[in-house]
């Protein structure tokens, strides 16, 4: 269907979700864009882009291509607090995340569900949820070896200290009989978690959508989060 | 903490002294049903003469104050024969009445009845009285008839989406409207995640709704009150009725235990699973468990004279299970006991003991989850109410009551496997202590006054833990309060209205009122769902309040053969409430640093054109509003507009006798769509397209538009003892595809791009019942 929707004014985005899978690092710098417009896909050129830790090590991102700042010699450890500094066009952007340690995974698996006559599948990871600390997990997920796309954030706050399994799948697309996916399950802070939690809440049922609050300074949109990461590759059973 | 009675002091001195003048003595009685014994509402006793009048109230009883010497009377009421008595008042007297019911309702013609606050002398206004009948002949979904579906097409009375119960009145939330039945609150009202209500449409006799004005007696919601009152038995015989239809069948039993002096009634409705969420083309919910059932029964028992007792109760109940995986059960209960007492022609008491509550278990079990969710919300009520008719032109309300609140919040437990931990929840406690008086008073024969007020002493008891939040919501502070009360909330309640009658076809109506509320329904979502969570009025959370005015013209025409009213209102909400995004309500001990807090205001005009009487019977309501909202932490802090908010709404009821035995019915609905939150940009984080919204509530969904229809065939063979009539109905008869939301996803060809697309619920949708009575 049709819908007359206003076209807001770009507003500067910030997607840095850093991690110790390896030691390269992206940040992209974007804009957004009108609700009707393809997605912006070019990027924001010329930005500067560091991150600092709490110990004084300094890293300076360079830009590539398509809006994206990378640092190739730069492996995040647990614990420590990272300090974001973007300038874009004379304007500060900044935030700060302290990250946090992985929770190791027990076991993994497949799971089935059949509703309603249709059989829907899961990967799913089994682990100790470590007891008397918060601890928060977003989940990212790559099918047949396409890109990773944001499947689900969890927060212990109802299995503290609990054997927990977490059930993952894509948010639009069903997995069938036969697939390969690669769950990259993250280890996040609070605020990163509070993000997604946001974004995963804008759905059909809620009455009023909003934006995911952004814990990056000056109105940018996007957040920045140092997690540790671990990937997992699982296929979907005969 | 100031007693309450202080408050009354002033008023008490503002009441002159009644006194009933020498030449005058009063006739009083009741009008009852001929055939069944039930006292009418609203019938009209008259003087033939000089047109002297009085209604009868909710319980058949009139009351009329006259020069001594003899009348002529005429008694009257809508369906009935008229009775006319000649009596000589030589002192005060008492006379019953017992009206005919006419055999073919093709005679109701004759009759225009004279409802409260819909007559142009009553200072009542904003309110619309429907009788069962009016309920009976408005076309349905699925051809089940409900009462909160017929007071949508009221002005000034919104649905709260397709199909559904819900209501907003005024431009308010839902969780803002007193919903009582025989004086017990509803907490929750709908079945089936709202697309019915637990009235069953059998047990009630009638409905009264106030939107504006609201009299002194009501308090405790800001936005209406719906006064539901329970059928009484039949005194006179032993009957039933039974109804099969789409969705569920009833059964109802009436009859005297004592002849003449008491009686029972009892009705049953219960649903077959889940037929017509197949016809909603949810495919997903195909294979439940699924049905709802209700219980209703009163007792009316007279004492002696003066004095009847009423034991009336309700349950009912939802459940629902999705193949061991889900299950969420849901239900109401509510039990009120009333002592009626006539102490002399002037002085009339009711005693009242009430009891209601609402529970919800809720679980989720599979090979590595099992949890159970439960929340209990209860409350008794213990009231005394007075009313002194001094004379014709006056009469003093009076009462006094106790509320005991309890809410047990959604507590988790889980029993395989530890996957959850079991979290408790306080319960919340909390004591209403309340007293209202008024009095009704005209003044001269133009001018006619209700004014009074409404005190509340709201005790949030203690024994728990309170906590304090920042503006982020996170906990800075615990305390435990050891105290019994941990804070009172008082307030004082002013209701006033005032009709000034132009001439004797209209008049000018003015009200105001004040009302706040200290139980409060918290819902983040658009579909009305049983485990909305309520809390109670705390130190974090304090009354919501409304400030309404309303001005008003009424006026008849062809000798009351239609009723006209226009009214506007202004209302100014404050301490409204609203739900954090992402919040976690449920199991949270800190739920209260999830909730944001800020004011409203609504406003609009209302227009109503009913025909009483003749072939055609019907209405036609028109609402032109505004519902605004302002919180801080929301749209930046700029005012937007509430999701009820729709500038025109207009309902179209019409009701046509073919004949004797064929009555047709036709609705037709239309309105702006609700205010809804759109993207208007959006941005690619970690390969998702993530929507960038810049205003709450800043779009709006596409008009809405309607049209039932019903045909009803009812042979009118009163001879014999048993009765049965077809009604066949079809919803949405053009098939209009409505949009129930509208949501967004990736093109299918560019997933660059995005697109917008509707779920429409319900399409065109036939129905057929079968009525019969024995």
């Amino acid at each position: 269907m049709d819908l007359d929707l206003n076209k807001a004014a770009a507003r500067v985005v910030i997607d840095s979700q850093l991690s110790d899978a390896s030691s390269v690092q992206r940040i992209r710098i974007s804009h957004s864009v009108g609700f009707d417009d393809p997605i912006n896909t070019s990027g924001i050129k010329g930005a500067t882009v560091s991150v600092k830790d709490n110990e004084n090590r300094l890293y300076s991102f360079q830009y590539e291509k398509d809006g994206y700042y990378i640092h190739r010699n730069f492996k995040p450890v647990a614990g420590r607090i990272y300090t974001l500094n973007v300038a874009v066009q004379k304007q500060q952007y900044s935030s700060s995340c302290q990250m946090p340690a992985y929770v190791a995974v027990d076991s993994t698996g497949i799971s089935e569900k059949s509703l309603n006559g249709k059989t829907y599948f899961f990967a799913t990871l089994t682990f100790k949820d470590p007891a008397k600390v918060a601890n928060y997990y977003s989940y990212t997920l790559s099918i047949n070896g396409g890109p990773f796309r944001f499947a689900n954030a969890q927060s212990d706050q109802f299995n503290d200290g609990l054997k927990v399994t977490h059930y993952i799948s894509d948010l639009e697309t069903d997995l069938f009989s036969g697939d390969e996916v690669v769950v990259r399950r993250y280890c996040v802070d609070e605020k990163t978690y509070r993000y997604w939690n946001e974004y995963q809440n804008n759905n059909l049922s809620n009455a009023a959508p909003s934006n995911p609050k952004s814990n990056i300074s000056n109105n940018a949109l996007g957040y920045f989060s140092v997690a540790s990461v671990k990937e997992y590759q699982l296929k979907i059973g005969q | 903490m100031r007693p309450i009675i202080q408050y009354f002091l002033p008023i008490s001195l503002v009441l002159s002294p009644f006194i009933l003048s020498a030449q005058e003595a009063v006739l009083s009685g009741i009008v009852r049903d001929a055939s069944t014994g039930k006292p009418l509402h609203g019938a009209v006793i008259i003087t033939v003469n000089d047109s002297i009048g009085a209604t009868s109230d909710l319980r058949g009883y009139y009351h009329l104050s006259l020069p001594r010497g003899t009348h002529r009377f005429a008694i009257s009421y809508i369906g009935y024969q008229q009775q006319i008595a000649t009596i000589e008042l030589l002192q005060s007297h008492e006379r019953n009445f017992e009206l005919k019911p006419f055999a073919n309702r093709m005679d109701e013609v004759l009759v225009s009845a004279k409802e409260k606050g819909e007559s142009v002398d009553d200072p009542h206004m904003s309110t619309v009285h429907l009788a069962m009948k009016d309920i009976k002949d408005v076309p349905v979904l699925f051809g089940e008839k409900d009462l909160l579906k017929t007071i949508q097409l009221l002005p000034g009375v919104q649905s709260g989406g397709e199909g559904s119960t819900n209501f907003h009145v005024r431009g308010s939330d839902g969780g803002q409207n007193l919903i009582l039945l025989d004086q017990a609150t509803v907490y929750n009202a709908s079945h089936l995640f709202g697309f019915f209500s637990i009235f069953n449409s059998d047990a009630i006799k009638d409905v009264q709704l106030y939107k504006g004005g609201i009299p002194a007696q009501f308090g405790g919601r800001i936005s209406s009150v719906l006064d539901i009152s329970m059928l009484d038995g039949n005194k006179k015989q032993f009957s039933g009725e039974s109804g099969l239809g789409i969705i569920a069948s009833r059964i109802k039993l009436e009859g005297p235990l004592t002849q003449d002096k008491s009686s029972f009634l009892f009705s049953a409705r219960r649903s077959y699973a889940d037929s017509f969420l197949k016809l909603a083309k949810s495919k997903d919910m195909d294979n439940n468990s699924l049905y709802f059932y209700d219980l209703n029964a009163k007792l009316s028992i007279n004492l002696g004279k003066r004095t009847s007792l009423y034991l009336s109760g309700y349950h009912g109940k939802d459940n629902l299970k999705y193949s061991d995986l889900f299950h969420i059960a849901w239900g109401n209960s509510t039990a009120t006991a009333r002592l009626n007492h006539q102490f002399n022609d002037k002085i009339s008491s009711n005693t009242s003991l009430i009891y209601s509550g609402f529970n919800y278990q809720a679980g989720v079990s599979s090979q590595q989850i099992d949890f159970q969710v439960a929340s209990k919300i209860r409350n008794a009520h213990a009231k005394q109410d007075f009313s002194y008719y001094a004379n014709a032109n006056n009469t003093i309300r009076l009462g006094l009551g106790a509320l005991a609140q309890s809410i047990k919040p959604a507590n988790l437990s889980s029993d395989k496997n530890q996957s959850v931990n079991p979290t408790t929840i306080e319960n919340q406690r909390g004591i209403d202590l309340g007293g209202y008086i008024s009095h009704e008073w005209k003044p001269t024969t133009d001018l006619s006054l209700q004014y009074g007020v409404h005190v509340h002493d709201f005790i949030v008891l203690g024994k728990r833990t309170f906590y304090q939040f920042d503006k982020n919501g996170k906990p800075v502070s615990e305390k435990r309060d050891n105290s019994r009360i941990a804070k009172h909330y008082i307030n004082l309640e002013p209701r006033i209205s005032a009709s000034l009658v132009l001439n004797e076809q209209s008049s000018l109506k003015v009200s105001y009122n004040r009302i706040v509320q200290n139980l409060h329904q918290l819902t983040n979502t658009t579909a009305s769902l049983p485990t909305d969570q309520y809390v109670l009025s705390s130190p974090n959370i304090k009354p919501q309040r409304v400030d309404q005015a309303v001005l008003g013209y009424f006026r008849t025409f062809r000798n009351k053969q239609y009723n006209f009213s226009v009214e506007a209102y202004y209302k100014r909400l404050s301490n409204q409430i609203d739900v954090r995004n992402g919040a976690t309500l449920q199991a949270n001990t800190y739920f209260e640093g999830e909730l944001l807090f800020g004011v409203g205001r609504a406003y609009g005009l209302e227009g109503y054109l009913r025909k009483n009487s003749g072939r055609l019977k019907g209405w036609i309501s028109y609402t032109l509003s505004k519902s605004r909202r302002k919180f801080n932490g929301i749209n930046e802090g700029k005012w937007f507009n509430a999701r009820q908010d729709r500038t025109h709404d207009l309902a179209v009821v019409a009701n046509y006798a073919l004949s004797n035995s064929w009555t047709l019915s036709g609705t037709f609905v239309f309105n702006t769509g609700n205010a809804v939150t759109f993207p208007s940009g959006k941005y690619l984080i970690n390969g998702k397209s993530i929507f960038y919204y810049t205003e709450r509530n800043g779009y709006r969904m596409p008009d809405y538009h309607r049209l039932d229809l019903s045909v009803t065939y009812d042979p009118h063979t009163t001879n014999k003892r048993f009765h049965s009539s077809w009604t066949i109905g079809v919803y949405n008869a053009y098939n209009r595809k409505n949009a129930y939301t509208i949501d967004f996803r990736e093109g299918k060809t560019n997933p660059n791009l995005t697109e917008a697309y509707k779920i429409v619920l319900f399409g065109i949708i036939p129905s057929v019942t079968w009525n019969f009575k024995f």
